[in-house]
């Protein structure tokens, strides 16, 4: 079984047998915080089809895409030094922020946004629309999905458009016709389910 | 639990999906700083974020972009590591009341008191550090500071204020470069220097603040300094003095702010810097 979250998942889902020469994303990073420049291009070259993937299902836009992933990178560089491996894994370090980065741009060009929010939930697609090409993304994919169908179906929404869609939780409020409180609680909820259905532990 | 406190807490969730607006975030994260019960439960929710983004089909980024960024990260800076034993106690108290820790600085006594405290779960010292390590925003050049101080109170002895705030002030520069370069409106400029040196101008105007980078600047003898101008209409303004880098490349965040259209220049000054350049400028960038 595949647990992502954990510190010792972060290391099978990128396996460092004894005498491979791929690095674990952690051994990179804490390399790239002494200013090891080559240990940053191992890393692009492991974790930039996940953070592209990710910007890119966010913000749509192609070349937004890669100026968001330029500058999540460019901020890896600068603030690995403040990366400690004790506080949690590489992996989710890099998302977390990237998500984040990500949002901030979504919010950022609020004008087209605007007009998303407008059209409604009904022109927004949370299915999971491509087909996965590693066993890996596929059983993360599954996953996700499993834990996904066991919430309700208003949790399963606001958790679909928040992280998928990038959208502010009074957005998502707007797009569902529900109060901002009741989207809060959704959220928190929803995630929790998800955290027990998926077994993540900090 | 106050009602307020429940309202707060009730917002994990989506903190953890980045649906909270900005001034709510920093309201949660002052509320995490207080509620060991909140930092367990949103690194946790958190982490279930991170699986829904694991999720996510991968796609190839054009190469190019790579080929950017190393030339990128070549010219660009590191922030400092946090120095000293930051251990989470401290980090978690000193955030309780960034401001106060941040402009005093603690004293042995404190210290001891933070090392003192009694030890958190596993879970619960992994939470308490996780949301904080929020990457190069304001709060991470508070936690900078704050752990700076925090292991000078420790040991006292052996680092003296002046050279504290030495590296506060890097640890400062270095947070307002990565901010710039994280604006979404950052802009740089590459030109060559007499001499052969690469310098890098990047600027914000959204943050009306730019920085000046230059890889392989000369030292100069001991009674000179590069001083950095902004350059209107109006004349120039200093924008602060830099000696040369001697290992890495040399760099400053610019004083004051830069106004649209502004022309950045560098000159050799006499030490202790000049109200206007005294010299012709060994670079100029145009940022208009």
């Amino acid at each position: 079984m595949l647990v992502v979250m954990s510190r010792e998942a972060d290391v099978s889902a990128f396996p460092e047998e004894p005498g491979a020469s791929v690095a674990s994303p952690q051994d990179l990073l804490e390399r790239v915080a002494t200013g090891d420049q080559a240990a940053f291009g191992a890393l692009y070259d492991q974790l930039a089809p996940r953070v592209f993937g990710l910007v890119k299902r966010l913000l749509r836009d192609h070349s937004q895409s890669e100026e968001v992933t330029q500058e999540i990178f460019l901020e890896i560089w600068q603030t690995a030094t403040r990366f400690d491996a004790n506080k949690g894994a590489a992996v989710s370090w890099i998302l977390t922020m990237a998500h984040r980065r990500t949002v901030d741009r979504v919010r950022a060009s609020q004008s087209s946004r605007d007009r998303d929010v407008r059209i409604g939930i009904r022109d927004h697609n949370p299915e999971y629309d491509h087909v996965s090409e590693t066993i890996e993304v596929r059983l993360e994919h599954e996953r996700v999905e499993k834990a996904m169908s066991r919430l309700a179906e208003l949790q399963r929404q606001a958790v679909s458009l928040a992280y998928y869609g990038g959208y502010s939780h009074s957005e998502v409020a707007t797009m569902l016709s529900v109060p901002v409180g009741t989207v809060k609680t959704r959220l928190r909820d929803g995630m929790i389910r998800l955290r027990d259905e998926m077994g993540v532990a900090s | 639990m106050t009602d307020r406190n429940d309202d707060l807490a009730a917002q994990s969730g989506a903190y953890a999906l980045n649906a909270l607006s900005p001034e709510e975030r920093a309201a949660f994260e002052v509320h995490l700083a207080e509620s060991g019960e909140s930092r367990t439960e949103t690194t946790e929710l958190t982490d279930t974020a991170v699986a829904l983004g694991l999720a996510v089909d991968p796609v190839t980024p054009p190469p190019a972009l790579k080929a950017n960024l190393m030339a990128m990260i070549a010219q660009t800076p590191q922030l400092p590591r946090v120095v000293g034993t930051a251990d989470d106690s401290a980090s978690t108290s000193a955030t309780a009341t960034p401001l106060a820790a941040a402009v005093t600085p603690t004293p042995q006594a404190n210290a001891e008191t933070n090392a003192a405290q009694p030890s958190a779960t596993p879970a619960e010292s992994k939470a308490q550090a996780r949301w904080f390590t929020r990457p190069a925003t304001a709060l991470a050049a508070v936690a900078a500071a704050v752990a700076l101080i925090v292991a000078g109170g420790v040991i006292a002895d052996s680092i003296s204020r002046a050279s504290l705030q030495e590296t506060s002030f890097a640890s400062q520069q270095a947070d307002q470069l990565a901010a710039i370069n994280a604006a979404g409106d950052s802009q740089r400029l590459v030109s060559t220097v007499a001499g052969g040196a690469t310098a890098t101008f990047v600027w914000s105007a959204e943050l009306s603040s730019s920085a000046v980078i230059v890889d392989g600047l000369e030292p100069l003898s001991s009674d000179q300094v590069y001083e950095l101008w902004y350059i209107d209409s109006a004349g120039a303004r200093p924008a602060g003095l830099m000696d040369a880098s001697t290992d890495g490349p040399t760099w400053r965040v610019l004083d004051g702010e830069m106004a649209a259209g502004d022309v950045v220049g560098v000159t050799i000054e006499p030490k202790g810097g000049s109200d206007a350049p005294t010299t012709d400028p060994i670079v100029v960038f145009e940022s208009a």
